[in-house]
Formats: C-alpha cells, sequence, structure tokens
C-alpha cells in the first residue's frame, strides 16, 4: 500500500507543543502544494485540527518520503516538539488511523462532529492544491462513509458534543447558570459556532461576539441574538465578562497576564472563567495565575470530557468493529487495482468502443465490406496506440510491485467499474 | 430516652456524613444526604420536647442544650438554604458539622445535669441571649462552611484538579455563605448585647475569656461584612474571613469550655 503517516496529537504532545505546530486553515494549501511537489510523494494530505497535525502521504521511496515529511514537519513548527511527540504509522495501520480520527474515535472528546468537518477541509485543501488524487481521494471518500456508519450505527453519535460544549460544561463549575452572566465568544469560526450555540442551549442570553473580522462575527451574533464587537475590545469586554470562550486563530495570545491583571483589578471577587480552545492559544498561560482567573486550555478540558467519554465507552467496541471492517473493505479494493484486471478491463473497453465506431460509421461507407473491415482496423489501430503507453506503465509497475498509483488513476480516469461497490 | 432521641439523631448526621463521604468518592453527589440531615433533623426535635418534657426540664442555657441546638439549626439552615440555591454538594460537611455538634452535647448530657446546668439564673434575657447567639452561631456555622467549600473548589478550580467537583458551583458557595453571614452576623451581634445585659442583671462582670474571643471573633466578621457590603467584594476573600471567624467563634464557645474542664 505505500501509505505512511507522521504526526503529533493530543495523545503524544501537550497543547504547548501542538500549538507550536498548528497550521492556519488558510495555509494547508500551500504546504500541500510544497508536497504535491515532492518527487517522492505522489500524493499528500495535510490534517491540522486543535488536536493534531498530521502528514499523510502514498509514496513509491518510504525513506525519502519519510525524511521529507519530518523536514515539512519541522518548517511547520518550531523545532520544539522531541521524538516523542511524533508518531509513524504504516499502510494497514496508517489507513485504521485514518478512519478513527474521521470517526472520532481518536478524540479528545469521543464522538464529537467537529473532526469529520476539519477533515473535509482538509481534504478540500489538499484537492485543491493537486496534492490528493486517486488513491488519497479513495481513502477519504471511505474515511468519511466510516464516519458516517459509526455515526449511525453506534451510539457515539447518540448526543453530538463537541470540546466546545464540554467547555460550556466547565462553566456550570462555576456559576450556578449562565442566563444573568455575561459572556464573551472570541472567534467566530466552526468551534465558536458551536460554542454559541452550547451557550445558547446552556441558557446564556448576554452574549458578545468578538472577532476580527467584524463582517463575520456581526454575521454569527445575528443568527444567535448576540452582540457583534472587534476583537480590539477584548480586554475592555473582558472587565465585565464572567466567561470568555476564545477559539480565534492567532498567531500568539492576544491577552498576557499583565492585561489580565488590569482586566481583573476592577471587579474584585468576581470571578472569570476562561476557557480557550485555540491552538495556538488565544491567551498566554500565565492568566490562570491572576486572581479570580480560572483558565482551561484544551488539555485541562481532556479531563472534563472524560466523563463524556465514559457515556460512550459502550459504544467503542461496535465502531472499532466498523472500522476494521471498512480498513478491509479497503484493502480489498486495493488488490482490486492490480494491474492485471485493469490492464484487461481498459482493452476490453477499447475493443468495444472501436467496434461500436467502427459499426457507427459503417452506413456512410457504401455497404463495402472491405472498407468496413479497414474503418474497424483504423479505430482498432488508435485505440491501441493511445492506450500503449498507458497499458506500459501498468505492467511495468506491477513487475515492480509498487504503489497500484496508475491503475488507480486509470480506474478513476477512464470510469472502470469498481467490484467492491 | 432523650439521650436515645439525641443519639439516634446524631446517628443520622454521621450516617449523612459518611454516605456523602463514601459516594464523592464513588460515584459523585449523594442525593440522599439532604433526606439523611432532614431524618436527623425530625429526631432532633423529637429530642428536643423529650428534653423539654423531662422532669426537671434541662434548661436550653445548658451547654449541652444549647450545643444541641446548634446542631439542630445547622441542619435546619442548611436544609432551608437548598429552596434557593444548588449546595446539596456540602451536605456532607453539614452533616457531619451536625453530627459533632449533637455528639458532643450528648457526651455532655451524659455526663449529667451538674455539668450541663447553666450558670446563673434563667429569665427572658438568658433565653433570648441563648436563642440569638445559637441561631447567630449556627448560620455562621453554615457560613464558614461554605466558606471553606469555596476555598476548596476554588483551589481545584485554580489547580484543575477533580478532587472538588462533587462541590456546588462557586457561585452557589458564595450566595450560601453570604445569605448565612447575613443572617448570623446581626443575630451574633444581638446575642452578645443580650448576653451583656443578662450577666449585667446577675451583677457579674462580662470580660471573661469566653467574653475576649467571642469579641475577637465579632471583629474578624467585620471584615467580610465590610468587603461585601462596602466595596461589593465577594470570593475568596470574605471566604477566608468567615472561615476563621468562626474558628475563632467555636474556640470562644467550646474551645474555652474544654480547656477549662482540662485544667
Amino acid at each position: 500500500m505505500n501509505l505512511l503517516l507522521v504526526g503529533l496529537s493530543h495523545r503524544t504532545a501537550p497543547v504547548e507543543v501542538r500549538e507550536r505546530y498548528a497550521v492556519p486553515d488558510d495555509a494547508l494549501q500551500a504546504f500541500d502544494e510544497k508536497l504535491a511537489r515532492e518527487p517522492s510523494c505522489r500524493e499528500a494530505l495535510l490534517i491540522s485540527t486543535c488536536n493534531r497535525t498530521e502528514l499523510l502521504v502514498v509514496t513509491h521511496a518510504r525513506p525519502e518520503a519519510r525524511e521529507r515529511v519530518y523536514g515539512m514537519l519541522s518548517e511547520i513548527g518550531d523545532g520544539s516538539a522531541t521524538p516523542e511527540h511524533f508518531y509513524e504509522l504504516y499502510d494497514e495501520e496508517a489507513l485504521r488511523h485514518v478512519f478513527r480520527v474521521a470517526s472520532s474515535l481518536d478524540s479528545m472528546v469521543l464522538g464529537e462532529a467537529q473532526i469529520l468537518g476539519q477533515l473535509k477541509a482538509a481534504y478540500r485543501a489538499a484537492a485543491a492544491a493537486g496534492s490528493c488524487g486517486p488513491l488519497l481521494g479513495r481513502l477519504l471518500q471511505r474515511a468519511f462513509r466510516t464516519a458516517k456508519r459509526v455515526r449511525s450505527e453506534t451510539g457515539l453519535g447518540a448526543s453530538p458534543v463537541s470540546i466546545a460544549r464540554v467547555g460550556v460544561q466547565l462553566a456550570s463549575e462555576v456559576f450556578e447558570s449562565l442566563e444573568q452572566k455575561r459572556v464573551l465568544l472570541v472567534g467566530a469560526g466552526e468551534m465558536a459556532e458551536s460554542a454559541l450555540q452550547g451557550l445558547v442551549d446552556a441558557g446564556a442570553r448576554d452574549v458578545t461576539v468578538l472577532n476580527r473580522t467584524p463582517e463575520t462575527g456581526r454575521r454569527l451574533a445575528a443568527r444567535f441574538g448576540a452582540r457583534a464587537e472587534p476583537l480590539a475590545a477584548l480586554e475592555r469586554e473582558l472587565r465585565s465578562a464572567d466567561v470568555a470562550l476564545a477559539s480565534a486563530q492567532v498567531d500568539r495570545p492576544l491577552l498576557g497576564r499583565v492585561e489580565l491583571e488590569r482586566c481583573m483589578a476592577e471587579r474584585p471577587g468576581d470571578p472569570l472563567l476562561v476557557i480557550d480552545l485555540g491552538v495556538p492559544r488565544n491567551l498566554a498561560a500565565d492568566g490562570n495565575l491572576v486572581r479570580d482567573v480560572y483558565l482551561y486550555d484544551l488539555d485541562d478540558l481532556d479531563e472534563v470530557a472524560e466523563r463524556g467519554r465514559a457515556k460512550r465507552r459502550d459504544a467503542i467496541a461496535p465502531a472499532n468493529a466498523i472500522v476494521q471492517q471498512e480498513v478491509e473493505r479497503f484493502g480489498r479494493w486495493l488488490a482490486g487495482l492490480d494491474a492485471v484486471p485493469t490492464i484487461r478491463q481498459l482493452l476490453e473497453r477499447a475493443e468495444r468502443l472501436a467496434r461500436e465506431e467502427a459499426l457507427r460509421v459503417a452506413p456512410t461507407l457504401g455497404a463495402d465490406p472491405d472498407r468496413e473491415r479497414a474503418a474497424e482496423r483504423m479505430a482498432r489501430a488508435i485505440v491501441a496506440k493511445l492506450l500503449h503507453h498507458t497499458v506500459e506503465r501498468l505492467r511495468s509497475e506491477a513487475a515492480e510491485g509498487g504503489v497500484p498509483y496508475y491503475a488507480a488513476a486509470v480506474r478513476e480516469l477512464f470510469g472502470l467499474s469498481e467490484e467492491d461497490d | 430516652m432523650t439521650q436515645s432521641w439525641h443519639e439516634l439523631a446524631a446517628l443520622c448526621y454521621a450516617a449523612g456524613a459518611l454516605v456523602g463521604w463514601r459516594s464523592t468518592r464513588v460515584a459523585g453527589r449523594a442525593r440522599a444526604v439532604p433526606w439523611l440531615l432532614g431524618v436527623g433533623a425530625a429526631l432532633h426535635a423529637v429530642a428536643f420536647v423529650s428534653l423539654h418534657a423531662q422532669e426537671p426540664p434541662t434548661p436550653l442555657e445548658s451547654f449541652p442544650a444549647a450545643l444541641s441546638l446548634i446542631g439542630w439549626l445547622v441542619a435546619i439552615s442548611f436544609l432551608l438554604s437548598l429552596r434557593f440555591a444548588d449546595v446539596r454538594g456540602v451536605a456532607t460537611w453539614v452533616a457531619a458539622a451536625a453530627a459533632g455538634f449533637t455528639a458532643l452535647a450528648s457526651l455532655e448530657l451524659v455526663v449529667g445535669p451538674a455539668r450541663g446546668a447553666a450558670t446563673g439564673s434563667v429569665g427572658p434575657w438568658s433565653h433570648a441571649h441563648v436563642l440569638l447567639s445559637a441561631f447567630g452561631f449556627s448560620f455562621l456555622a453554615l457560613a464558614s462552611l461554605a466558606g471553606l467549600g469555596y476555598l476548596a473548589k476554588e483551589r481545584a478550580l485554580k489547580h484543575k484538579n477533580a478532587s472538588a467537583r462533587a462541590l456546588p458551583a462557586l457561585e452557589s458557595l458564595d450566595r450560601l455563605e453570604h445569605f448565612a453571614l447575613s443572617l448570623g452576623f446581626p443575630l451574633l451581634t444581638l446575642g452578645v448585647v443580650t448576653g451583656f445585659v443578662w450577666v449585667n442583671q446577675q451583677g457579674l462582670s462580662p470580660w471573661t475569656g469566653h467574653t475576649y474571643w467571642l469579641l475577637a471573633a465579632w471583629t474578624i466578621y467585620l471584615l467580610p461584612i465590610g468587603l461585601r457590603v462596602l466595596r461589593h467584594e465577594h470570593g475568596e476573600k470574605p471566604a477566608r474571613s468567615c472561615v476563621l471567624g468562626f474558628l475563632v467563634l467555636a474556640f470562644s464557645y467550646i474551645g474555652i469550655r474544654l480547656i477549662g474542664a482540662v485544667a
């Protein structure tokens, strides 16, 4: 199969490392393009969410690709990650991992739905960059299908949760209710939207959305009857806020300890719960040292999420069984990509087309059998010459025992039937 | 018989504390604890009726009776506070406090009326003093438990520790502390004033060790009151003052007496 996956996630690296390896959504495509230009990587996909940064490549030259992937990760991050923070998975293990990630079995909050959207965004970026070819495309389609099956056939998706909603749950540790509380939402992305929905469901009425792009913030605020402010107003708004949920995409913290101390000086004894869902984090970690400030980042929420995880634990075994079924199914599809059946199917298709075209022009040849035979020979010769290089390439690939990359491409391009469907 | 009712009430409170402690360690909040407190309070009420019915009736001014009254009032005031805030998470501590006061009162009752008898003559001022002080003491005990809960919860939240998850929300604890302090402090103040009047009427000097410690506690309570009323400050500082104030107050009532008994 020659799949290689290298990455770090919440299971191997703390948030202070992960945030240094996070790739903003708008930069995904650029990294994918770089990978697409890499000769050792036939196909590549970069996944970057708040909990993981992973590179998945299809390669025919594993050592070179591995070296390049680590090089790319160094380029993404700042070198703060140690070898223990990374994991390397190959072939079936890599495949299983992607299916598990898509199904939210590897998420901090088991069963959360956001990961699927993030994976789809990564796929779109890779497709736009041209780094995602037929093999990874097929793999991701399978992964999405697996996720759908897991959600519909197990209890994992029974009560949808997200890490943002786990944060809302944390608010109940500090406040009796959110009804009379001032809530700030920093950022207006998917995470912020999910958080806002959670906050409104939990009874929050006085919500302010702060966003770098005011228009996006206003749109989100309008949908939930909240107020919108520019991100620059964060410090001012924090002075009277009770809960702040931050999930903006930032390069460095928006506020540090000094600014938080300034905010809290005007409200002695009033607790401020800050839930920082951003990677990189939106607020400096030492903000938790400020009196009456309770600052939680993604890793801190892990323990809170554990309770939800326990409720969904019963669904893990059936979900893993589905993943295994889909991994085997994908394996069968890959086996079906063996060059011989592909060549046979391709030639049969070409033969049929040549014959059909010859028959189509026959009435115009004056019912002359010689002419008809000549036309048929010509049609066959044209398709044979057109396909010669393709067939030879498929044969040499099969002889080398490499990645069935071309077979997959030929099947995709010529619309050959897929037996596993 | 009175003794048995007291012991049963103390047992119920202790069972509540035990169930609460076990459930905190095993499976989260124990819904049974407030019920056990309620049953304990009902048995305790029967014990008071029995105490009053016996010949000669034990005066409320006696130390064990006052102590028992405090235990009962702590349980009752907590059960009342449940009506306006979800503070079930401190039920375990309240049950432990009620059990402690009631058990101590039972021990004193066992020792007999000689130890338990009131000092000086009894009358309206003494009744007022004991009732107001007992009410004040029990509300302040509740405030200190809420304050202690607040400090524990605050610390757990700061350190991202799940140990205090069974405790109520910070806001609920703060509200309970505020409520108990608002009632307890004026009642204690009235208890102190009526106590002065009672002692003066008997021509005794009020300036004993108990009085000094009591005034020290009263002064300490001025801090959370001042913070809350003048600066509208709540949270950690008032909670600390409430806990400290109650420690001094408890020492003025119980500690001094125990030291005196040992001496």
